[in-house]
């Protein structure tokens, strides 16, 4: 049977295969219902950033661009950006803020979903737990940044009165969250309070969505929670988790909301992220010049980042395409 | 294991939950109850945990001051109309995407498409801050903020469509062709019913990121137009911030949101993956 | 002129499925392809269709070339092998969309689709859901949207393939009763031969490429073109054993390899096959082509002793796989015998029905 099922030999008319006729829809079609967005982002997202690019090695300021007089400079804005003590500042600032951000968020969420899961009883407790922890999801970026300030506040913020109540802190003493110090702490605690809640959401519903048939057939060969963790929840995960932690990184890498309303960079550049500096310049100093630098630096990282992710999850779409 | 190690570690990993349940909440409680406070009672050198007056009057306070109707307004116009145009042209694109482009090109423009959501803003905010003066509409305008918002709901929207569309069998639209529905029929007849609670929760998702968004509304308008992520740290008599009024307003703009992922909350969780959790 | 007249048609993905298919289906024939799966049964109804374009060929209906048109613009009824019934609309409305689609009046639509849901026995689903109603249900639905819509040509795929047997028994009689479907051209695909064979006022039998046989069912089993035609038909499978032609005494007679059993041959087969003497055969026997001899060998021989391997008794009839030599033969027995293993058997082999192959070609060497 075998040898007969293949196919014959190659017929000549295969090679000069005739352009198919007979279509659905014209051939334009899909390309113009495809082609009215891609215009639309070459106007708003790629015009704007060869423009950044272009003012990137000009002196622009705010003068300049509306006289039309700047001058080519070359590398300098670069430079000057890359030897700003300001710059070297902010990417410590912003290696701590991903780090213990993104990170902890996933860590946190990844733990808490399995947790709801597997160890609350009742489904129906289970998705009302779920859509509480996710409620700070729901609230702008920018107002769970008012909203902590306001918790965070040293002499009669909630948080300390909560720990001096808790018997945590003595009576008198205060810690001065929003402080040199822990400025940018406090960020990230607001930042984990609000998103944690996505990874949580996102693991727990890959885990919603995981045959039963396979962790069945592991109590049957008795495996212990532990190892059905180890061996089967976490592997069988693991595609999911790296996403929720990259939308996450790179939602962190990119917003400063939270920055604008809680600390505003300081006290004394103490929270100060590039994307912040980058606004400043361009927006409140009208160094447009450098800020096109700056946002240079920061696209350029991203684009890597962008486009390793990105094929990571073609990747993964096709695995699952053919599961 | 022995059994009671085990018990212990089940103990200690639900009180973990709590506690982390407690964190999430307290703030929200907090937010509560300083709402229904007197300005006076929020100002105290100790903050009390349970209010000793409640002024229900402060929500009230939201309604009857023009520029807090006037922001909610602006946030309704800018995040609807953005919405309704992101969802037109993404359904559109996504459809072409998920049923005609489906070769390497196609491929490649659709990952090209959403890899515009997740390029930091920055080097769009700062150069449109200064293009949009040159259009009638100017910077501080509802037009510079329902387009803008373009840029991360546009493609959001074609990305998920195209997901959803994936989603649709093929075979149903064929049949329809071969009942002799002509391609826009069989389109809407056949294969939006079927992705539409997709496309409700693709809408919703970007309702809220547009509600909810606070950078370039904060940059580039301010007078003409405020929505309310930058009207409300607004409140304040002199030099004292309106807390009370800074809570109650935050919890009503709260709402929408929460209300629409509780309905939708499957699909909106495929959408927030990209499509890779089912749901 | 043919109703539906297939010439040329050439389709290839990656690989060549439909290689130059030729194929005529006449006004009221009710036209089976047969094939294993996977071969382009579903590709050529597809280019009838009009959801795939052939690279090459034409497909005419009514004599009007259909090769350029999109679906929405043939007037050709397909069932699909899912069934694909829309899932938000009632079986009422699935039913009725071919005739929403050319905008008929409202009465009319109610009137004809009540009476393919009568013919059909499904009035009182008809204000369900598809998700709500069960396979035999969903396929009669699916079959309602064909009928209700007087087309050109029926194109249906597996259509009764994937539901249990009972049901597709009951189907299949119902073919043979629809009037509908005997007044145009039908074509049916199946991977099931029984149904091809039940069904078909002609079949044929798909292979890699195209259609290797086309006949009238008698035709196409008993008269198998090719090896792969007389596998694919008939269940247990037909028995392939090789063998040598040798002549003896001016008689042409086949000596079965592996057990060296002498088979003599009819005048007619000797005849046919006496200019192939000394080359190799393959000799096939349909399983009911072998019967038990109990009592006295016939007169010229041709009985052979086989060791039992396996019984298996099936209600009406019984399967028994023997051992022959180094070789394996099935054999349908009547139902009123038992077998055990190791048991010793008679075999008396009807030669009238003795089909001769090409080992290298697979061709059929005597038709």
């Amino acid at each position: 049977m075998k040898q007969e099922t293949t196919t014959p030999a190659v017929p000549e008319w295969f090679e000069a295969r005739r352009k198919p006729r007979a279509r659905i829809v014209a051939r334009w079609v899909p390309w113009v219902m495809v082609g009215i967005p891609v215009l639309v982002l070459l106007a708003i997202v790629v015009y704007p950033t060869v423009w950044m690019a272009y003012h990137a090695f000009h002196d622009t300021n705010m003068m300049g661009l509306f006289t039309g007089r700047y001058a080519y400079v070359g590398w300098q804005n670069f430079a000057n950006v890359l030897s700003d003590p300001r710059f070297h500042n902010s990417v410590v600032n912003l290696v701590w803020y991903l780090t213990f951000g993104a990170t902890l968020e996933v860590l946190l969420g990844t733990a808490l979903a399995l947790i709801l899961y597997e160890l609350v009883p009742r489904p129906g407790l289970r998705v009302v737990l779920l859509v509480a922890m996710v409620l700070p999801m729901m609230l702008p970026p920018s107002i769970v940044g008012v909203l902590w300030k306001f918790l965070l506040q040293a002499n009669n913020g909630a948080v300390n009165h909560l720990l001096i109540n808790l018997g945590l802190m003595a009576p008198t003493e205060r810690i001065d969250w929003l402080g040199v110090d822990l400025s940018l702490t406090s960020l990230i605690i607001a930042d984990v309070w609000q998103w944690t809640a996505l990874p949580l959401l996102i693991v727990y519903s890959g885990r919603v969505s995981l045959p039963p048939a396979v962790f069945e057939a592991a109590r049957v060969d008795g495996a212990s929670r532990f190892t059905v963790l180890r061996r089967l929840t976490l592997p069988m995960l693991k595609e999911i988790i790296a996403i929720a932690f990259i939308l996450r990184f790179m939602d962190a890498y990119k917003f400063v909301d939270k920055v604008y309303v809680m600390t505003s960079g300081g006290p004394a550049q103490s929270s100060e992220l590039p994307v912040f500096i980058a606004f400043q310049k361009g927006i409140r100093e009208f160094q447009i010049g450098e800020a096109a630098a700056y946002a240079w630096l920061i696209f350029v990282v991203a684009a890597v980042i962008i486009t390793l992710f990105l094929q990571y999850l073609k990747r993964v779409l096709k695995a699952q395409a053919f599961a | 294991m022995s059994e009671t190690s085990a018990r212990l570690i089940r103990i200690l990993l639900l009180a973990f939950l709590g506690v982390w349940l407690f964190f999430t909440l307290f703030p929200f409680y907090f937010q509560l109850i300083t709402s229904l406070k007197p300005v006076a009672e929020i100002n105290r050198m100790v903050p009390t945990f349970w209010p000793e007056v409640l002024v229900p009057g402060n929500y009230a306070g939201i309604f009857a001051d023009p520029g807090s109707l006037k922001a909610l307004q602006d946030s309704l116009v800018v995040a609807l109309a953005n919405t309704a145009l992101s969802l037109f042209l993404g359904t559109l694109a996504g459809y072409a995407l998920a049923r005609y482009l489906k070769g390497p090109v196609g491929e490649n423009l659709s990952f090209w498409i959403l890899s515009n959501r997740m390029f930091p803003p920055v080097a769009v905010l700062i150069p449109m801050f200064f293009l949009f003066d040159n259009t009638p509409w100017g910077t501080d305008s509802y037009f510079s903020l329902i387009v803008l918002y373009l840029v991360f709901n546009l493609p959001l929207a074609t990305w998920l469509m195209m997901v959803f569309f994936r989603d649709a069998p093929v075979e149903l639209e064929e049949a329809a062709y071969v009942d002799g529905w002509k391609p826009f029929q069989a389109f809407s007849r056949i294969t939006l019913p079927l992705v539409l609670p997709g496309m409700i929760s693709v809408a919703m998702l970007c309702f809220i990121f547009a509600w909810n968004e606070y950078l370039f509304a904060n940059l580039l308008t301010g007078t003409n137009v405020k929505t309310f992520p930058v009207h409300i740290p607004t409140f304040t008599q002199g030099s004292q911030t309106l807390w009370n009024l800074v809570m109650a307003f935050s919890l009503v703009a709260m709402l929408p949101p929460v209300v629409m992922f509780i309905l939708l909350r499957r699909y909106m969780v495929r959408g927030l993956s990209l499509g890779v959790v089912k749901g | 002129m043919a109703l539906l007249e297939i010439r040329g048609l050439c389709k290839a993905f990656d690989h060549v499925v439909l290689d130059r298919l030729d194929l005529d289906v006449e006004a009221g024939e009710f036209f089976v392809v047969v094939g294993p799966s996977g071969i382009g049964k579903t590709t050529l109804l597809r280019c009838v269709a009009g959801l795939e374009t052939p690279q090459a060929g034409t497909v005419r209906v009514r004599g009007t070339d259909v090769t350029g048109l999109p679906p929405y613009r043939r007037n050709v009824a397909l069932t699909f092998e899912s069934y694909a019934l829309y899932p938000h609309l009632t079986v009422f409305e699935n039913i009725a969309s071919p005739l929403r689609a050319r905008r008929r009046p409202a009465e009319e639509i109610r009137r004809k689709v009540r009476e393919v849901a009568k013919l059909l026995r499904i009035e009182h689903i008809l204000d369900h859901r598809p998700g709500e109603i069960s396979g035999g249900q969903k396929q009669r639905t699916a079959l309602g949207r064909t009928l209700v819509r007087d087309p050109d040509v029926f194109l249906l795929d597996e259509p009764i393939s994937h539901l249990d047997a009972k049901i597709r028994h009951e189907l299949r009689e119902q073919f043979h009763h629809l009037e509908e479907l005997r007044r145009t051209a039908t074509l049916y695909v199946t991977h099931d031969y029984a149904e091809a064979l039940s069904l078909g006022d002609r079949i044929g039998v798909m292979g890699p490429g195209g259609l290797v046989q086309i006949g009238t069912p008698e035709e196409v089993f008993e008269r198998p073109r090719s090896l792969f035609v007389a596998r694919h038909l008939g269940q247990p499978t037909i028995n392939l054993l090789p063998a040598a032609l040798r002549r003896e005494d001016g008689r042409v007679s086949l000596e079965l390899e592996g057990c060296g059993a002498r088979l003599p041959l009819t005048a007619e087969q000797a005849a046919a096959l006496s200019a192939r003497t000394g080359d190799r055969v393959v000799l096939g026997v349909r399983p009911h082509h072998i019967a038990l001899a109990d009592g006295a060998a016939p007169a010229d021989g041709g009985l052979l002793e086989a060791r039992v391997e396996l019984y298996e008794p099936l209600g009406a009839k019984g399967v028994l796989l023997a051992e022959l030599g180094s070789t394996r033969l099935h054999v349908l027995t009547p139902i009123d015998v038992h077998f055990r293993p190791g048991e010793r058997v008679r075999l008396a082999f009807d030669r009238s029905a003795f089909l001769f192959f090409c080992p290298e070609r697979g061709v059929n060497l005597v038709d």
